[in-house]
């Protein structure tokens, strides 16, 4: 049964619609990423499931139960902010204590459970500290234990690790993935880190102007997408003019190779530059010219133009030699590899 | 950190001497055994300071002008402070017509606003109360109020608050636990700054003033234009000192930077 329903979730700002028609259903324990760019209107769904922004159509429901009619301090959700959002006041025991204050629970089993959760985020022993004498990934833990304190119903991760440093960040990423399963609580992401929400999500929704462009697991999001939007908003990606026969079989400049499903006319292919390969001697293939070659250590990344237009690829560095800039290079992929865009549709 | 030349030291020494001087004559000039004005050339005397107690309305005007600057400058302080909550977060009609208004007590002369009270109360019947001088006191310490309680608002960041919300606090206790709190250093300094303008006014003060209800400025204004004695520059002494002790313990207790700086984190 899922556990978070969102029904054709809508709120506008003045004449700008923020989120439109949003549907999305979220299992119970499920860790879910609302991944896209700034203004896609992902902070704005988490917002409404908060209950920060008005909710003008559609509706939420947790368990069943509307959750739109709730107010705010009743939903019983966890939070965590970007900005930590603690507060500054009070140390950490009472920032943790605080939402168990407000539920009346006893002084003793308050403190005990304040005590497990500081625990639980690996901060025993900082109870008096003020927020202000922590780092950055500290204060995140302190926010991450407040919220987690409560037993809330459905956690929400608002850019939790943006404004830690990079190494800390795939620390803490690790961490709260680990304490989500040990829990089991139900948690939504909001990131604009493809790499974060690759990281933690079993699935991951990809937004874009207020629309879900795809709902899926992160492989699934990766290797099939299902515009070029989402094509080329995770990781790099080829996007390739093509024509079909509507037998299944395309070309791709001179290549021409089966791929069942296709259409026929002009269509555009998705392909990843780590799935195309150079072509054996006599094999068919699309005729590239390498334009510019990048050591990457472990691996190449190779710039080439061809018929099809411009592409990336990427070897492996297995120590042998490998083609230089100018050199004329015939490349394949295979058919499970390539996606098939929507026609017209640009990246 | 550089180092100043000798003209800007020069410059800076002038400037402090020139501020200080006033208060240090005046200090100086209070412990003379003379019965004018002068520099204490026989040894310094307590003469004046046993004068004042002979002088009951100076004691009774100190103790109305506390009382006023204490009582309107909390009842400012608590008008401000939904005022600047409301004028720092949300974009409504009037917005910036409140915020003139409230502030404008800044831009209107003194002179004009006692006259203005002066009529208005009479018309209403509340000319010469404590309760008139009140209200009129209100008005003119209402834009140091706001003023620093409206920085201390901009200054906060909502989610903290929303925090507070998702962890089950309703309006009031967001607001006693959270946004008072964070806020607080303003409303401290907005309070004091309030105080001290409403203690200190005079101009307005002396058109509203009755001889029931006549603050200690207005006191000191009268008394020295029937005489010119150290009398009063004993009193100015004390207040002086008085002042001082204040500060001190403020900082003290609170550190003055925090207060006026207003910096939350501290």
């Amino acid at each position: 049964m899922s556990h978070l329903v969102l029904d054709g979730l809508t709120t506008r700002f003045g004449g700008f619609t923020a989120v439109d028609a949003m549907n999305l259903s979220v299992g119970r324990g499920e860790f879910v990423s609302l991944l896209g760019p700034s203004g896609c209107g992902k902070t704005t769904t988490l917002q409404m499931i908060a209950g920060f922004v008005e909710v003008d159509g559609g509706g939420i429901r947790l368990d069943g139960t509307d959750l739109v009619s709730v107010a705010p301090n009743k939903r019983g959700l966890g939070i965590v902010f970007q900005s930590y959002a603690l507060f500054p006041h009070m140390t950490v025991a009472e920032n943790i204590a605080f939402g168990l204050e407000m539920r009346d629970v006893p002084k003793a089993d308050r403190d005990r459970r304040t005590l497990e959760a500081m625990e639980l985020v690996g901060l025993k022993g900082f109870a008096d500290r003020y927020p202000r004498r922590m780092s950055g990934g500290q204060q995140q833990r302190v926010a991450l234990a407040r919220a987690l304190v409560i037993k809330p119903a459905l956690l929400l991760l608002d850019e939790p690790l943006s404004n830690l440093d990079a190494k800390l960040r795939e620390e803490m990423q690790g961490e709260l993935r680990q304490i989500q399963r040990s829990i089991g609580t139900t948690t939504i992401l909001v990131t604009h880190d493809q790499h974060e929400a690759m990281a933690l999500s079993d699935r991951i929704v990809l937004m874009n102007q207020g629309r879900i462009e795809q709902i899926g697991a992160p492989h699934e999001v990766y290797d099939r997408p299902a515009s070029a939007f989402v094509a080329s908003f995770l990781g790099k990606t080829n996007v390739l003019a093509a024509t079909g026969d509507g037998e299944g079989t395309v070309t791709v400049g001179g290549l021409v190779m089966p791929l069942p499903g296709a259409g026929k006319g002009p269509l555009l292919l998705a392909v990843r530059p780590e799935r195309l390969t150079f072509a054996q001697a006599g094999e068919p293939g699309l005729e590239a010219r390498i334009t510019g070659r990048i050591f990457q250590g472990a691996h190449w990344q190779f710039s080439a133009e061809s018929a099809a237009g411009a592409l990336t690829l990427m070897r492996g560095n297995d120590g042998a030699a490998v083609p230089g800039e100018g050199e004329t290079v015939r490349l394949r992929f295979s058919a499970a590899d390539a996606a098939v865009l929507p026609a017209g549709a640009a990246a | 950190m550089r180092r100043n030349g000798p003209l800007a030291l020069i410059f800076h020494g002038l400037f402090v001497i020139f501020m200080l001087a006033p208060l240090l004559i005046v200090c100086v000039v209070a412990f003379t055994p003379e019965g004018y004005l002068s520099l204490p050339t026989r040894g310094p005397s307590l003469r004046w300071f046993r004068a004042i107690f002979d002088y009951p309305e100076f004691i009774r005007a100190f103790r109305d002008s506390l009382w006023l600057a204490a009582l309107s400058s909390t009842i400012a302080i608590m008008l401000a402070v939904p005022a600047a909550l409301a004028i720092a977060r949300y974009r409504f009609p009037g917005r910036e017509a409140i915020t003139a208004l409230f502030m404008s007590p800044l831009m209107v002369p003194h002179v004009v606003l006692g006259i203005a009270f002066l009529r208005f109360f009479t018309q209403i019947g509340i000319s010469g109360t404590f309760v008139g001088l009140v209200l009129s006191h209100i008005i003119v310490v209402i834009p140091f109020a706001l003023r620093l309680v409206l920085a201390a608002s901009y200054g906060i960041d909502r989610r903290i608050e929303h925090a507070a919300i998702s962890l089950g606090a309703g309006t009031a206790t967001v607001f006693r636990r959270v946004t008072l709190p964070l806020i607080l250093p303003g409303v401290v300094s907005g309070w004091l700054l309030a105080a001290i303008n409403s203690f200190d006014e005079v101009t307005m003060t002396v058109f509203i003033a009755s001889p029931a209800t006549v603050t200690l400025p207005v006191r000191m204004f009268l008394y020295i234009q029937d005489n010119i004695d150290p009398l009063i520059a004993a009193v100015s002494a004390c207040l002086i000192a008085m002042t001082a002790i204040l500060l001190f313990a403020l900082d003290r207790l609170f550190g003055l930077d925090r207060l006026f700086v207003g910096s939350g984190k501290g």
